[in-house]
């Protein structure tokens, strides 16, 4: 049985449609990368199913069971984790307190002493800034932050948007180990511009463009660099 | 020296009650982002209903400070429900809820006035006799209020810096979308910080049911003295609150003392003020 399944996943914000009859499936055991130009409907497609947003047509699965509509606490609560691209999170917050506070539910609570010390060995840094608030925190710091939060949520599926977003090359190659060894014991959705970065982190890449998928790229058609390039900026002449 | 230390005592049970009432107003800003307009008219319906549960009923001061508190609780979350929900997300829902909290407030003084009639009333102190400390002399219930003031707050401080719930107040109170990404139930959360925001303002009114004179209009000025120091400490964290509390209690024994009664809010005024001028997020606020 599929992990994921969304099926015909349409709607944007008012009259403005984003989304166009999506249907993606995540299959047990394997990773999802989206990728595709920005303002295609990759982010409004994770709200939808972290239930941040509402799709007009469509079903979203999770597990086995219906989740369309439902409230994001209960997608949550279920095991189906959304970090959000560029979060700050709690700007008033320690790193600690915000790592303690985000093990809520009731699932996530059991054992979350021992998912602490993992989150501090994945990410040695935030344990070295335990007391430090969020909003002082690095760019590089608040995405760890904001992935070791999710971490203490016990996800059974993470996904994440644009975890790289405006970050270094160096510190790119650290969250990308980071994210290798996360996907060793959760499986991943990962809507990502840096196409290098899926082909190391996940299995399977879909393109997204105008609201629909228009490309799927498994590890027998992987593309060469020129051909990414296409993608992202339309075939040269 | 004993005149110092006389204005010292009145500007403590004076920060103490100042400090009291903005915390539930403070509490459910951070949290919800609403002014609550209704908070002062909350204080009154404590006192109104512990007085009728206490003097009408007759079951003595502790079930009628309980009824109080729990009637105001309950109104607060009706509050939350019907005037503030419908608006969540809206573009302009501050100015939207500062109408409907308003319009709160209006009811619930009205309704008092219809319930309870104009006439003046008076709840029992908590503690009966003076005390004196060293010349200044101080009613056994204002001196509970200076004790009590600082324990209901560290309690409250616990609540929302130690304990899961408490901290998910603040989390809401800082980042909704994220807070509701963590599995916090946030429409829940909002309807919790304002049935503690009431329950803090019912129980001010009870204390001071025992100090001053109960009448529909009992919470007029304790909601404006509650806005100023909310406004004054940097809208934002209950230390900030509590500061503000002190400065403004302080401040205004001294003048009292200095200035005399008449010129002391316009005076109080004028600082706070200049203190926006000087600091746009207020005394304790972050720039």
């Amino acid at each position: 049985m599929s992990i994921l399944r969304i099926e015909g996943i349409g709607g944007g914000y008012g009259s403005v449609t984003v989304l166009r009859d999506i249907t993606l499936t995540l299959e047990r055991g394997e990773n999802l990368g989206l990728f595709g130009p920005n303002g295609h409907g990759k982010t409004t497609l994770l709200r939808m199913t972290s239930g941040l947003m509402r799709p007009s047509s469509g079903t979203i699965q999770f597990d086995g069971r219906d989740i369309t509509g439902a409230s994001p606490s209960k997608i949550v609560t279920s095991g189906l984790v959304h970090t959000q691209q560029g979060n700050t999170l709690f700007g008033d917050m320690g790193v600690a307190e915000t790592l303690e506070m985000a093990a809520f539910t009731k699932r996530a609570r059991a054992g979350a002493t021992a998912r602490l010390e993992k989150v501090y060995a994945l990410f040695p840094r935030l344990a070295e800034r335990r007391k430090q608030k969020s909003r002082t925190l690095s760019g590089g710091e608040r995405q760890m932050l904001s992935i070791g939060s999710a971490l203490m949520c016990a996800p059974r599926l993470l996904v994440l948007d644009e975890p790289t977003l405006g970050l270094s090359p160096r510190l790119k190659e650290e969250l990308t180990e980071a994210l290798i060894e996360i996907s060793n014991s959760v499986p991943l959705m990962v809507v990502e511009q840096d196409v290098e970065l899926l082909l190391a982190v996940t299995d399977r890449q879909v393109l997204v463009e105008h609201g629909e998928i228009v490309r799927e790229i498994t590890a027998t058609n992987t593309p060469d660099h020129a051909e990414i390039v296409a993608m992202y900026f339309g075939a040269q002449a | 020296m004993e005149t110092l230390l006389a204005t010292f005592v009145s500007g403590l049970v004076l920060a103490a009650l100042y400090a009291l009432m903005a915390s539930g107003l403070s509490l459910i800003w951070t949290t919800i982002g609403v002014f609550n307009f209704a908070h002062g008219a909350l204080m009154m319906v404590g006192a109104f209903v512990a007085w009728t549960v206490s003097e009408v009923g007759g079951f003595g001061l502790w079930p009628g400070l309980i009824a109080g508190v729990a009637t105001t609780t309950v109104l607060g979350v009706i509050i939350e429900y019907l005037l503030i929900r419908p608006f969540y997300g809206q573009r302009n829902m501050v100015l939207i809820t500062v109408m409907t909290t308003l319009a709160a407030m209006i009811i619930l003084e009205k309704s008092a006035q219809i319930i309870w009639g104009a006439r003046l009333k008076q709840l029992p102190r908590m503690i009966e006799g003076d005390i004196s400390i060293s010349g200044a002399v101080i009613s056994a219930h204002e001196a509970l209020i200076v004790v009590l003031a600082p324990l209901i707050l560290i309690a409250l401080w616990q609540f929302t810096n130690r304990t899961p719930v408490g901290r998910s107040l603040r989390a809401v109170g800082q980042n909704q979308e994220a807070a509701a990404l963590l599995g916090i139930n946030v429409p829940l959360t909002f309807a919790l910080a304002f049935g503690l925001g009431a329950a803090l303002a019912g129980l001010t009114g009870v204390l001071l049911g025992g100090i001053r004179f109960i009448t529909p209009s009992l919470g007029s000025e304790p909601l404006i003295k509650a806005m100023i120091v909310v406004i004054f400490g940097g809208l934002g964290s209950l230390g900030a609150t509590v500061g503000a509390a002190l400065v403004i209690g302080m401040a205004e024994a001294f003048l009292v003392l200095t200035l005399g009664l008449y010129w002391t809010p316009f005076a109080i005024f004028l600082g706070l003020i200049a203190v926006l001028v000087l600091r746009p997020n207020g005394l304790f606020g972050r720039s």
